[in-house]
């Protein structure tokens, strides 16, 4: 059996209301998820069903109000700012809708900024940084700013980012809503790859192609899992 | 312009910027005490009288006690000018716009009819003599005046000069801290997308104190970006503001100008209002959730 990366136990989220008195909204209500290393998840459903949200708890971005979630053995809800913000920095990849790369730094520079925060080398950073872009096809691209690159290589450069501390897991919110049709298939193209490499995945979409791309889909609905079936087997395995 | 022609007249002791300028066939000229004064004298003129009238060096001029209206009643003489004296750079005389014309004191007490009366008489002592003890035997000897030393009646012109100084420095140092300020705030209405900047390098495992760190850094270049506009534009406007007023007044003077320190103050000013500005932004971006930054 394949180390457990995130074990997500009965969880809750209920956001408080800014106005007194007024109900808060419960996103997720007692969800329970187990991922191994190397699993492909999609976390599919409709607008609103809480999958930001358990995303966001699965990451460590986020505690929930009841339950508990384990990424990599460790209790979220126990750590402080300072442990959560380092576990992050470690041992998870981010990749958002609006890849949220700093405008003023080249992509290499934007690849080496988690690094530069973990304490790896100049060098070693920089050669590191070179290979990730080489990775996700933006070899020569690297002394590029995000203006000076499309939407779908902005996502690359972000993806090269979210990979840059070896993490054990990578995160994606909605990776392809914001690219067409073509540029979200190099977007899917890159994920399994990644996966195929070995890095867990779990994807939160709307693109019906990227999550027929997973191996294992989750449907929620009002904040609960409806569906979690394995719909291809892990390539682990099967190899 | 009614006071052109009516010449505001001081009394020059010393003949020795008129002894240098004398003819030497025409040595009569000199004042020579008691004796009859000769039919022409010299007299100094303003420069600027010079260059606006078209009149030169030993032009005859008729010098009037009273404005050209008053003609019937005022007193003639006329005079050769023998002397050009240029205006110094005194802010206290700025704004004048009469010219000075300098005549022998007995000449000047005929033409105003003042007879022995005189309000002040500027004595000029040889290099090296003490003019305090020179004061003080006149004041001795005098009887209703009194001598004072140059410098201590310039005391007052002095301060003056002091406060127009400081009065060029804070102007100076506004200029570059507004520049500075104007920069940052521009940073500072763009902290929508500094919010979300922020809270994706605090998803991505980077700590408060590095993201307080990279927002103060920017905002001490940015200040400092700032400043150093800010003293272009202070220096451009201070060379168009001199170039305007000495055209305007005629004269030497500088109005504006931008000093080194001038320059290291406003700077330092606007370093420590950026980083300030810096720390109190970072402090409240990095405080806020970074979920909460991305203002779901
Ligand atoms: N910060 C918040 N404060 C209050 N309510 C929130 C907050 N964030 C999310 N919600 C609510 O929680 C529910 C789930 O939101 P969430 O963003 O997780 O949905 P989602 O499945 O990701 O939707 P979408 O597919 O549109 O992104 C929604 O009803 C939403 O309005
Ligand atoms: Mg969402």
């Amino acid at each position: 059996m394949t180390a457990v990366v995130l074990d997500a136990e009965q969880v809750e989220r209920t956001y408080a209301q800014a106005e007194r008195g007024a109900r808060g909204v419960t996103a997720v209500r007692g969800v329970s998820l187990r991922v191994h290393a190397g699993e492909y998840v999609a976390l599919v459903g409709p607008s609103g069903c809480g999958k930001s949200t358990m995303l966001n708890l699965l990451g460590a971005i986020d505690v929930p109000t009841a339950g508990r979630v384990l990424l990599d053995g460790i209790d979220v809800r126990t750590l402080g700012d300072r442990e959560a913000t380092r576990l992050r920095l470690e041992r998870v990849g981010f990749v958002f809708q609006r890849f949220y790369l700093m405008p003023t730094l080249t992509a290499a520079e934007n690849v080496e900024l988690p690094m530069a925060e973990a304490g790896v080398a100049r060098r070693e950073r920089a050669s590191r940084a070179r290979e990730l872009l080489g990775y996700v096809g933006l070899g020569d691209r690297a002394d590029h700013r995000p203006a000076q690159l499309s939407g779908g290589e902005q996502q690359r450069v972000a993806i090269a980012r979210a990979l840059a501390n070896r993490p054990a897991l990578v995160l994606a919110d909605e990776p392809t809503g914001e690219l067409d049709a073509a540029t979200g298939d190099d977007i899917i193209a890159l994920f399994e790859r990644l996966n195929a490499d070995g890095t867990t995945l779990v994807v939160v979409t709307h693109d019906e192609r990227l999550a027929t791309a997973a191996r294992r889909v989750v449907h929620m609905k009002d904040g609960r899992i409806v569906d979690d079936r394995v719909v291809r087997p892990l390539l682990g395995r099967t190899a | 312009m009614r006071a052109r022609f009516f010449f505001v007249v001081i009394a020059a002791v010393s003949g020795s910027l008129l002894h240098a300028q004398r003819p030497p066939a025409r040595d009569t000229l000199a004042p020579t005490g008691l004796r009859e004064p000769p039919a022409i004298r010299t007299i100094a003129v303003d420069q600027r009288l010079i260059a606006r009238e078209g009149v030169q060096l030993g032009d005859t001029l008729t010098l009037r006690s009273a404005p050209t209206a008053d003609r019937a009643n005022a007193r003639a003489q006329r005079v050769v000018i023998g002397a050009v004296t240029a205006r110094e750079a005194d802010p206290s005389e700025v704004a004048r716009s009469e010219y000075r014309v300098r005549l022998h004191l007995d000449q000047l007490q005929s033409l105003i009819d003042y007879g022995d009366r005189v309000d002040r008489i500027a004595v000029q002592l040889h290099p090296g003599r003490d003019a305090t003890r020179a004061a003080a035997r006149i004041n001795a000897a005098a009887f209703g005046f009194r001598a004072h030393r140059s410098r201590d009646i310039a005391v007052t012109a002095g301060r003056t000069f002091q406060v127009v100084e400081r009065f060029h420095t804070a102007i100076g140092v506004i200029t570059i801290v507004a520049s500075a300020v104007f920069l940052l705030c521009i940073l500072l209405l763009k902290v929508d997308e500094r919010k979300r900047d922020v809270a994706a390098l605090r998803l991505m495992g980077l700590s408060r104190a590095t993201v307080a760190r990279a927002l103060t850094l920017e905002a001490a270049a940015v200040a400092l970006i700032g400043s150093v506009l800010g003293a272009v534009l202070g220096s451009a406007i201070a060379l168009a503001v001199n170039w305007y007023y000495q055209r305007a007044y005629d004269t030497p003077l500088v109005f504006a100008f931008i000093t080194r320190d001038t320059v290291l103050l406003a700077t330092a000013l606007s370093l420590v209002l950026g980083v300030l500005a810096g720390l109190g932004a970072a402090w409240r971006l990095v405080r806020t959730p970074p979920l909460a930054l991305f203002g779901r």
